[in-house]
C-alpha cells in the first residue's frame, strides 16, 4: 500500500478560508444555512453539487504512561482517492483512501474514540473564480455549527489574496469577517508559501475542536 | 448595335460551316466502317486488293475535300468576339435561353462589382496612408517603395539574437523567469512564469510577440503528449481578461524598427501583474468588481483598474 502519494491537484491547490458562522439567534442551523444559500444566489452565484469533510480520532495507546496523543483521519470529497492523517501538534500525511484499512489493522497502537466522528455536509457554490461551501457540522448526529469554506481558485499564495478575500466574505457574511487562518501565519515560510490542501484540512479540525468544546446550544438546534 | 449586325451578316455562313463539319465526320466515318468491313469477296486475290485500295483513296479524298471546304468556310465566319468588349465571355450573350441560364447578367453585375471594389480600395488605401496610426507612425516618412524592406530584415533575425534578446530581458526582472522553447522551426515561444501570480505563454515570430495566452499558476502548459499548450484557454476568468488585455497590449507596444525594444516595455508592463491579487483599483478603491479584481494595468502609469473603471 502506498501511503505517500500525489493526486494531482495536491500540488497545486489554492488558498482556502474556513471559518465558522454562528447560528442566528433563536433560529436553527437549517434557518441560518437556508440564508446563506440564499444570499449567494442574490449574489449570482451558481450551484455546483455539495461536498462532505469527515473526521475520525484516534487515541494512540498509551507507551510507558506518556499521556495519549490523538491521530485524526480525514477523508474530504474534493479529493475523494485521498486520505490525510494528522498527528496531533506533529506530522500530517496525505495518503491513498485505503489508509483507512490500514488503521483497522494498526487497532492495537490507535483505537477509534467511538462516537467521535464529526461530518461536515452541504452545497458547493461557484461565484466567478470562487468556490464557496456552506457546511453543516454534525456530532452524533446532532448539528453542531455552520461552516464556511471560500476559496478563491487561481490564487495559490494567501499573503497574495487575502485581502481580496476578505472583500468577498464581507458581501455575503457581513462585517464579521475572520481573521487570517492562523494555520498560514505560522507557517515558516510565511504568508507567501503556497497554500496545500492540509492547510484547508488542518482548518477544518480546529474548527471541528472547538465546536466539539462547545455546549450544545438548547434544543432549537435540529 | 454593330456587333449584332456583323454576327447577322454571318450566320449564314456559320450555317454552312456547320453542315461542313458534319459532312466532314460523315466522310471520316465513312474510311473507317470501310476499313471494319474489309476486302470483299472477288474472283482473283489481285481484284481484290485493288478494289480495295481504290474504294480506300475515293473516301481518304472524300475527307480531304470536305476538309478543304471547312477551312474555306472557317474563313468566312471570321472571329467575331474580337470585336467584343468582354472579348470571348462576350459569347455567352449569344444564348438564346436566357431565362434559364442568366450567366451573361451576372457575370456583367460581377465585373461592375469588382470595379467598384478595386475603386473603393484605392481610396481606402490613400486615405489610411495619411492616418498616422501607431503601428505605422514610423514608417509615414519613408516612402512605400521602402516598406517591404523594413519588415523582412527585422523577421529574420539569427536564433541567436533573439535568444541574447530574450535572456538580457530575463535579468533586468528577478521575479520573472523565462523559458525559451523552439518547437516548430526557428520561431520561438517563450513561457513566461511571473512569481506566483500566472504564467504567460507568448507565441514569437523573430522578435515580434505573435500571441499571448495567460493561465494560472496552478494550470496546465502542457498537451497530454508533453508539447506546449498554445491553445486552450485559462479555465478562470480572471486570466481570460488578463489575457484580452495582454493582447490590448501587443497591439498598443509596436514599434517595427526596434523589436527587441516593443518586447522589453511589453514585458515591463506583464511585471505589473505581480501584484494582480494585492492591489486595489486605483479609482474605485475597491478589490473587487463582479467578482474579479482590477485586471487591467495602465500603459503608461501601470497603474492598476477594474475593466470598467478605466477611462
Amino acid at each position: 500500500m502506498s501511503l505517500m502519494r500525489s493526486e494531482l491537484h495536491f500540488s497545486n491547490v489554492s488558498f482556502c478560508s474556513v471559518c465558522q458562522v454562528p447560528v442566528a439567534e433563536g433560529k436553527s442551523v437549517q434557518h441560518t444555512v437556508d440564508v446563506l444559500h440564499k444570499k449567494l444566489e442574490q449574489m449570482g452565484s451558481v450551484k455546483q453539487g455539495s461536498f462532505c469533510v469527515d473526521c475520525e480520532t484516534y487515541h494512540a495507546t498509551n507507551v510507558s504512561g506518556q499521556p495519549s496523543k490523538l491521530l485524526y483521519v480525514m477523508h474530504n470529497s474534493e479529493t475523494p482517492r485521498s486520505c490525510m492523517a494528522l498527528y496531533e501538534g506533529g506530522p500530517c500525511i496525505v495518503a491513498d483512501a485505503n489508509f483507512d484499512v490500514l488503521m483497522v489493522k494498526l487497532k492495537s497502537h490507535f483505537q477509534n474514540a467511538k462516537g467521535h466522528k464529526v461530518e461536515c455536509r452541504g452545497s458547493r457554490y461557484r461565484y466567478c473564480d470562487f468556490l464557496i461551501k456552506v457546511g453543516t457540522v454534525t456530532m452524533s448526529s446532532s448539528a453542531r455549527g455552520i461552516s464556511v469554506e471560500v476559496e478563491y481558485c487561481p490564487c495559490v499564495v494567501p499573503g497574495d489574496c487575502w485581502n481580496l478575500m476578505k472583500e468577498f466574505m464581507q458581501s455575503f457574511l457581513g462585517p464579521s469577517v475572520p481573521e487570517l487562518p492562523s494555520v498560514f501565519a505560522t507557517k515558516p515560510e510565511g504568508l507567501f508559501a503556497q497554500a496545500e490542501i492540509v492547510d484547508t484540512m488542518t482548518q477544518y479540525l480546529e474548527l471541528f475542536n472547538k465546536l466539539r468544546k462547545s455546549q450544545i446550544p438548547g434544543s432549537n438546534v435540529r | 448595335m454593330a456587333d449584332v449586325v456583323n454576327v447577322g451578316v454571318n450566320l449564314e455562313a456559320f450555317s454552312h460551316a456547320i453542315s461542313g463539319i458534319q459532312a466532314l465526320r460523315s466522310s471520316v466515318s465513312r474510311v473507317f466502317e470501310f476499313l471494319k468491313d474489309g476486302m470483299k469477296n472477288r474472283e482473283t486475290l489481285e481484284g481484290r486488293e485493288k478494289q480495295f485500295i481504290a474504294e480506300f483513296q475515293d473516301n481518304l479524298q472524300a475527307v480531304n475535300r470536305d476538309l478543304n471546304e471547312l477551312e474555306r468556310l472557317s474563313g468566312l465566319v471570321g472571329r467575331p468576339s474580337e470585336s467584343h468588349p468582354l472579348h470571348n465571355s462576350g459569347l455567352l450573350s449569344l444564348d438564346p435561353v436566357q431565362d434559364k441560364t442568366p450567366l451573361y447578367s451576372q457575370l456583367l453585375q460581377a465585373y461592375k462589382w469588382s470595379n467598384k471594389l478595386q475603386y473603393h480600395a484605392g481610396l481606402a488605401s490613400s486615405l489610411l496612408n495619411q492616418q498616422s496610426l501607431k503601428r505605422s507612425a514610423n514608417q509615414m516618412g519613408a516612402s512605400a517603395k521602402r516598406r517591404p524592406k523594413v519588415q523582412p530584415s527585422t523577421l529574420v533575425l539569427p536564433p541567436q539574437y533573439v535568444d541574447d534578446v530574450i535572456s538580457r530581458i530575463g535579468r533586468m526582472f528577478p521575479d520573472m523567469t523565462i523559458e525559451l522553447f523552439r518547437p516548430n522551426g526557428t520561431s520561438a515561444v517563450l513561457l513566461v512564469t511571473l512569481g506566483k501570480v500566472f504564467k504567460a505563454l507568448l507565441v514569437m515570430r523573430s522578435l515580434f510577440i505573435d500571441r499571448t495566452l495567460v493561465r494560472g499558476y496552478n494550470e496546465n502548459n502542457y498537451n497530454e503528449d508533453g508539447k506546449l499548450d498554445i491553445w486552450t484557454k485559462s479555465k478562470y476568468q480572471v486570466f481570460q481578461k488578463v489575457t484580452d488585455h495582454a493582447s490590448t497590449a501587443l497591439l498598443h507596444y509596436q514599434l517595427p524598427q526596434m523589436p527587441d525594444v516593443v518586447v522589453r516595455s511589453f514585458m515591463t508592463w506583464l511585471r505589473s501583474y505581480i501584484k494582480l491579487f494585492q492591489s486595489p483599483c486605483q479609482r474605485c478603491g475597491r478589490f473587487l468588481q463582479d467578482g474579479l479584481p482590477p485586471t487591467w494595468r495602465d500603459f503608461r502609469t501601470l497603474e492598476a483598474f477594474h475593466d470598467t473603471c478605466r477611462m
